[in-house]
């Protein structure tokens, strides 16, 4: 176990690929627009494979990001939520009672207000409902990652995480609805019911009967270092495959309104500072160890975008606001959280010893 | 061999009633942007490669650890109910993947 003494795991302890998120998300940006631009055949004729106004190509697409985190998570973990009382009760208020409605009250006063002069009130509307999604959707994998990056302690990050998952199931479509209906965005019931089925629940029986069939069979160890060790990769080739697709599809929006991505960040920024700090802060007030504080504090300022840009596809279409607001949270995803790791590793003194 | 893993009595009578083995291992974890880190688990059953562990017997059941957990002081406690039944370390930090 690391001491006090070990240096903290920095940025250079994460992979290529997840240290440098931001530039591959920004080469799926250029390369969805030029694909939009100078071969427009392609996203017309994906369009057209449709069925009950679902994208195949995209559906396909989104299970293939999604699909792998669910099936390495083990709900059986669930059972240890009375091991670290404070920490969880933390984590689940900041995710659940505060992070939807903060995201929710800072995106509407910067489009809605601040920002209005810049952006049309329709497309405002969207950008909203896309910063609602994202706000209504914790991380719930790349949270390990943060853990390690903070030596958090790693049975309650898996605890938090099974839980929280859980929570997800049945928080996310009406904490959605309740939250696009007070912004008047209306979207019908039976949409947003057979998104959370499509994206949510079929993926995540998908990935507990899986896990479950596969340990039977082949064990754990090979379920681990065998069967998730092909699978896992997936979810960061899909997230960029989807989102090259998916700026085929919103080249016009962005060449049109090139400041939006800067102006859609702005508060999706604050909102994760805040939401770290108050789960950070809270966990001091409650003297609660460092190795529970910093991993029970990241995964509310994270967020589960594969979740809230299938959610913003399948709502409002590829084209729409909503669909590129989820994709800019992805954007600064990495460099915000490295920050926050940094703020954690040099905070750490100010909280008890680890648990 | 002083044993550097400590095994509540619960948990000890737990791994008995499954056969009276358990491997502790890192558990790779994919992060959803890329990435992993490992989590130490315990289970009960033989690992699939036990040349790659350390092998220590403990108040009569055989523990194989996987080495780089061996000396980090770990804690193995028993929870939940029924099926959900199942073993957990405690005091393990997450590890590089």
């Amino acid at each position: 176990m690391p001491t006090e003494n070990n240096a903290s795991p920095t940025s250079a302890d994460m992979g290529l690929f997840e240290r440098y998120l931001s530039v591959w998300v920004a080469i799926a940006i250029v390369a969805g627009i030029a694909l939009g631009q100078f071969a427009p055949a392609v996203p017309e004729v994906l369009s057209r494979f449709e069925y009950a106004q679902v994208s195949i190509p995209i559906a396909v697409l989104i299970w293939a990001m999604i699909f792998p985190m669910m099936a390495q998570i083990d709900f059986s973990a669930i059972a240890g939520v009375r091991r670290q009382p404070k920490g969880l009760t933390i984590t689940t208020t900041v995710n659940w009672l505060i992070k939807p409605f903060t995201m929710f009250a800072l995106a509407w006063l910067f489009f809605m207000v601040i920002f209005r002069p810049f952006i049309p009130e329709e497309l405002a509307s969207q950008y909203l409902a896309g910063a609602i999604l994202l706000g209504a959707a914790p991380c719930t994998a790349m949270v390990f990652v943060w853990s390690y990056l903070t030596r958090g302690d790693a049975a309650y990050t898996l605890v938090q995480v099974a839980l929280n998952d859980l929570i997800m199931l049945f928080a996310f479509a009406p904490l959605v609805v309740f939250l696009l209906g007070i912004s008047n965005i209306q979207v019908p019931w039976d949409t947003v019911i057979l998104s959370v089925v499509l994206y949510i629940v079929i993926p995540l029986a998908a990935g507990y009967f899986t896990r479950k069939t596969l340990i039977a069979k082949y064990g754990t160890e090979w379920y681990d270092n065998v069967f998730m060790k092909r699978v896992g990769p997936i979810t960061p080739i899909g997230l960029i495959v989807t989102l090259v697709l998916l700026f085929a599809f919103q080249g016009d929006v962005i060449l049109n309104n090139p400041l939006h991505i800067v102006l859609i960040a702005i508060p999706l920024i604050i909102q994760t500072f805040l939401i770290f700090f108050i789960a950070y802060g809270w966990a001091k007030a409650w003297r609660v160890p460092h190795n529970i504080a910093a991993p029970g504090a990241m995964i509310g300022a994270s967020n589960f975008f594969e979740l809230a840009v299938a959610a913003a596809i399948a709502l409002f279409g590829l084209q729409s606001g909503a669909a590129l607001a989820t994709v800019v949270g992805v954007l600064v995803e990495v460099p915000l959280m490295l920050a926050l790791v940094r703020i954690a590793n040099k905070t750490r003194q100010h909280f008890p010893e680890n648990a | 061999m002083t044993n550097m893993i400590h095994i509540d009595n619960a948990a000890i009578a737990f791994v008995q009633q499954q056969g009276g083995v358990v491997t502790v291992r890192l558990s790779p974890k994919h992060g959803c942007c890329g990435g992993l880190a490992s989590v130490a688990v315990a289970e009960t059953q033989a690992p699939n490669n036990p040349e790659a562990f350390q092998r220590q017997v403990y108040q009569g059941i055989t523990l194989w650890v996987a080495p780089e957990l061996a000396a980090q002081g770990l804690r193995i406690g028993v929870e939940g109910w029924w099926k959900l039944r199942h073993l957990y370390v405690d005091g393990a930090a997450l590890s590089a993947g």
